[in-house]
This record gives structure tokens, C-alpha cells and sequence, in this order.
């Protein structure tokens, strides 16, 4: 389903990304494992297009998106739900997350249906449409930014950190809405620092260190794992 | 009474030009994030090109503003392709730098074509309205008609279509509007033809009560600066309030201070509100 082959990211000189393989299949949900500064973010904009790769290609369903615009890479149906949410915040909550639909300005009808869907998986949003997105709590203002990528019809969803700053209980409830959106068949990339709660939801998962993979494996091997137990989770 | 009602119009024709120009360069600065010097040039080729259109080709006054402003958005958008654009990796300096030598280029050219001295663009509306005892030039109307009827329109383009929120949301979030898809640089286009045009119609609406000279953008840019940092950077309604707010300041100064200390007035109330309110009147978040 996607697929990236020896991505290099620069910043000047320094190197973000330095030659990362990985891949999701259709269907799947994969975990990013880092620490901050690993690389994960930058894998992410690479991936969607707001940085562009010095070397390698990203493959998603046969067509190579390595260098198209950002608009393009939405339209194809790689979604970014980014660190730190990047929302509207004057604007209101059903506007974010009609914007999110920006790419399919041409199909009204299937917007207002993926809106109602939104709409019925957060309820909360539903009653604060109309409120400012900048006014809502720190969770509320996640499940908008995963609303709104929801809205550019994610047959990929990369979702960063989206437990970053929320309080245990609704971590648990974000996680939970991640599980049912990949349940239904999105594939998703979700990039963490909390391996523990992410691998309750994912099988598979990479971990990423100063821009390399430096392991691979499913859920029973890395959370048995030695390094990863005393990286990742505390233990 | 009438002597008020007078200060009060001129007030309100003041504000609301003021407000047109503020508001171009506050737009410009909510998406771009560059202080755009050269946006007083823009007014000043704006009153010079409805006065070509209007005294040499002989068009109409409302064809003139029309064209003036089609002139005025689409340098806009040059300065912004030829310039902003290649200097968007750039310190900020770069911009600032930049633009003001747009504005002196700007400047020497309208003077090598037309030449230093004083223009007027002859007053399409001479007739003076007469309502009970009071009575206002009809231009003056026009213009706060105009200028009002333009925001109108502006604000409902902006809140009510997806190209306008396209605008907000670039100045709200630049990564975020990337991110669902929105092009930045047809954004800006967009933005600096407004502007743009915003300015040109400020100018030929302001023009047949007034001068134009190559330098008459001066004062009305550094006016225009002092309504954005009292209104907020990058606020809509900051430009529009702020705008009103330096319009009233001067006409009611001038009348009740002294008309020579008319242009003093907006920076000293710049300093006054600044120190009293360093955020502006509208901190960013009232766009
Ligand atoms: N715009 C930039 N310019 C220069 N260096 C950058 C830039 N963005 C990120 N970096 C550097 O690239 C490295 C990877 O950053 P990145 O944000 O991708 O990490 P991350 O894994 O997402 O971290 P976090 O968990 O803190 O979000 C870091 O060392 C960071 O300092
Ligand atoms: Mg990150």
C-alpha cells in the first residue's frame, strides 16, 4: 500500500532521515517508535509532501509520490494528521473539518456524509461545531485534527503523536477511535513515543533512531525486547 | 451641530480610505508575514492609472476604478512573483529590504512618465447633497458608500466562500492549510491581487478630493502601518476599527487641536494606545 525505499531528508546539512526502508500493507496499522528528534515527524512531512526527499522513492499503490505537490498527495489519499494538531483555531469546528475535505470541493454529497460519520465517531464535536477550534480542550482539539484528515478521504492516515499532552483517559479513548478508523479498513502509520499504549493497537511497528530503522517486529517481540521495554516504556 | 456633522463625515471619508489601504496590507501580512512598504506605492500607481484612464483615454469614472484596480492587483501579484516569492527562504530583512525598493522604483518611474508636479483627477460627482441643514459634498458619500460597501463584500468573500477561507486558514495555520490540500502560492496570488486592488480603489475614490504626486503614498502607508499595529497585525476587523479610529482622531484633531498638527495625531496615538496596550487593540485572534 505504501512503501519507502531508502528516504534521505536533509535540513541543510544535517541529516533527518538517512536512508529509511519501510512499508504498510493494505489494511494495516503500523507503529513509528521514537524518541524526540528521531525522525519521526520528518518521515511524516516527507511522506505528505511538505518536505521534500534528497533521495529515494515512496510508493504508494504503484505510483511513486516522492516530489508531488502536497494537494496532490491528499487527493491521491495519503492523509496527514500532524503533530501539534495544525488547526484553524478562529475557525469553527465544522469549518476545520469541512476544509479537511478541501481536495474534494467538487463532491458535496460524500463530504456531508463523511461529515455526519465524523460527526457520529465524536459526538462531542457535534455539539461544539459551531465553537472555535482554538477554544476546545487539548483532546477535543485532537479528535478535530483527526476529523479533518478523516475528511480528505484517507485510504493512508499518518497520524503523529496523537496522544501527545492528553490526559491517560482520553488517550485511551484516541486510541480507541484509531483502532475502529483502521477497523474499517483505513490503513494507518501512527508514529509514537509511547510504545506501550500504541502497540495495545497495532501489530507491527519500526523503531526510529536519529533517522535510521533500527528494528523491526511485531507486538509480542518488541515489547519482550530488552532495549525497547527500557526505551520506550519504563520498564 | 452641522460643524460636527461636518468632522464626522470628513472623519468617516478619511477612515474608511484608510481602512481600504489597512486592510490590503494587514491581508497581505496575515499570509505572508512580511510588512509590505511598497503597498503605498501600489495607492499612489492606483490614483495615477484612474487618472490616465479617466483624463487621457477618457473612460468613465467607475470604468477607471475598475481598471485601476485590474492595473494595481496585477503588479501586485508580479511583486509578489518576481520578488516576495524567490525571497520566501530569506531573513526577514530581505523582505522589508525589498519592498522598499519596489516602492522607490515604483515611485521613479510614475515620476519619469508624469513628471513631479501636482495631478487632479477632475471630480466626477461636483454636486453638494443637501439633507435638512445639513449638507455634504457628494464624493465624500461615495466614498464611505464605496469603502463600506467593498468590505462588505470583502468579509462575506472571506467567511462565506472556500476560496476566502482558503485565505483565513493560510493565515491561521500555514502548515495545517498545506496539509488539507490548499496551495500556498495560489493563495498569495489571490491575496496581493486583492490588495492589490484594494488600494486602487482606495486611491481613485480618494483622488478627486485630493492630490496626486508621486510621494502621496507616503504618508498614507505610514498611516495604514500605524492602523495595522493599533488594530493587531494581520486582523481584518483591527484594519477596519483601527482605520476609523485614525480617520475621527484627524478630522476631529484638526478641527479642535489645529489642522497643522492633523498628521501628527495617528502617530501620536500610536505611541498612546501602544504603551497603554502593547498588543494592539485586536491581538492577533480577532482576525
Ligand atoms: N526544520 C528543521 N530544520 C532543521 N532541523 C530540523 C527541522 N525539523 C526537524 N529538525 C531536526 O530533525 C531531527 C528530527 O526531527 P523530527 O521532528 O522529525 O523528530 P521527531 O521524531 O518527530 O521528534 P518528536 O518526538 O520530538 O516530535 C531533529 O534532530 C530535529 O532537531
Ligand atoms: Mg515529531
Amino acid at each position: 500500500m505504501l512503501r519507502l525505499e531508502g528516504a534521505q531528508l536533509n535540513y541543510g546539512s544535517f541529516r533527518a532521515l538517512d536512508g529509511i526502508t519501510i512499508h504498510a500493507d493494505p489494511g494495516e496499522l503500523v507503529v513509528m517508535l521514537g524518541a524526540n528528534g528521531a525522525g519521526k515527524s520528518s518521515l511524516f512531512l516527507a511522506i505528505s509532501g511538505l518536505r521534500k526527499l534528497s533521495r529515494g522513492n515512496i510508493w504508494f499503490k504503484d505510483q511513486n509520490i516522492a516530489g508531488r505537490k502536497p494537494s496532490q498527495i491528499v487527493q491521491a489519499g495519503v492523509v496527514h494528521c500532524p503533530e501539534g494538531r495544525k488547526l484553524f483555531p478562529e475557525m469553527s469546528v465544522r469549518k476545520n473539518l469541512l476544509l479537511g475535505a478541501y481536495v474534494h470541493r467538487q463532491d458535496k454529497k460524500e463530504t456531508q456524509k463523511i461529515l455526519d460519520q465524523v460527526f457520529e465517531m465524536f459526538p462531542i464535536l457535534h455539539e461544539k461545531r459551531n465553537d472555535a477550534a482554538g477554544s476546545l480542550s487539548g483532546g477535543q482539539q485532537q479528535m478535530v485534527a483527526i476529523g479533518r484528515a478523516l475528511m480528505g478521504r484517507p485510504e493512508v492516515l499518518l497520524l503523529d503523536e496523537p496522544s501527545l499532552g492528553l490526559a491517560p483517559l482520553v488517550v485511551k479513548q484516541v486510541l480507541g477511535v484509531i483502532k475502529t478508523i483502521n477497523d474499517n479498513g483505513t490503513t494507518v502509520l501512527l508514529a509514537e513515543q509511547n510504545a506501550y499504549a500504541a502497540l495495545q493497537i497495532a501489530r507491527r511497528a519500526y523503531v526510529i533512531e536519529s533517522g535510521r530503522i533500527v528494528m523491526e517486529g511485531d507486538r509480542e517481540t518488541l515489547l519482550n525486547d530488552e532495549r525497547v521495554r527500557k526505551a520506550y516504556i519504563g520498564a | 451641530m452641522n460643524i460636527f456633522f461636518q468632522q464626522l463625515l470628513n472623519g468617516l471619508t478619511l477612515g474608511s480610505v484608510y481602512a481600504l489601504v489597512a486592510l490590503g496590507l494587514t491581508l497581505v501580512y496575515g499570509i505572508l508575514h512580511i510588512p509590505n512598504f511598497a503597498h503605498g506605492a501600489l495607492y499612489m500607481v492606483g490614483a495615477y492609472a484612474a487618472f490616465y484612464f479617466v483624463g487621457t483615454l477618457g473612460a468613465n469614472y467607475w470604468v477607471a476604478m475598475i481598471g485601476a484596480a485590474a492595473v494595481v492587483a496585477l503588479l501586485a501579484v508580479l511583486s509578489d512573483r518576481l520578488i516576495f516569492h524567490r525571497l520566501k527562504d530569506a531573513p526577514p530583512l530581505h523582505d522589508m529590504i525589498a519592498a522598499i525598493g519596489l516602492l522607490l522604483f515604483l515611485e521613479a518611474c510614475i515620476q519619469a512618465t508624469w513628471g513631479a508636479e501636482f495631478h487632479r483627477l477632475a471630480p466626477p460627482y461636483p454636486q453638494i447633497v443637501r439633507v435638512f441643514d445639513l449638507v455634504a459634498p457628494a464624493q465624500r458619500l461615495i466614498i464611505i458608500a464605496a469603502a463600506f460597501g467593498l468590505m462588505l463584500v470583502l468579509h462575506l468573500f472571506l467567511t462565506r466562500t472556500l476560496v476566502g477561507s482558503t485565505i483565513i486558514a493560510m493565515a491561521q495555520n500555514r502548515e495545517g492549510a498545506s496539509l488539507v490540500g490548499i496551495d500556498a502560492t495560489k493563495v498569495s496570488i489571490l491575496t496581493f491581487a486583492i490588495s492589490g486592488a484594494l488600494a486602487a480603489v482606495a486611491a481613485t475614490l480618494f483622488s478627486p478630493i485630493n492630490l496626486i504626486y508621486p510621494s502621496m503614498g507616503h504618508l498614507v502607508i505610514m498611516k495604514a502601518f500605524v492602523i495595522i499595529i493599533l488594530g493587531g497585525m494581520g486582523s481584518i476587523p483591527g484594519a477596519i476599527v483601527g482605520g476609523l479610529v485614525i480617520g475621527f482622531a484627524e478630522s476631529f484633531g484638526a478641527f479642535y487641536v489645529s489642522t497643522n498638527y492633523k498628521d501628527i495625531i495617528a502617530f501620536a496615538l500610536l505611541v498612546l494606545i501602544l504603551s497603554l496596550r502593547p498588543q494592539g487593540l485586536f491581538p492577533s485572534g480577532a482576525r
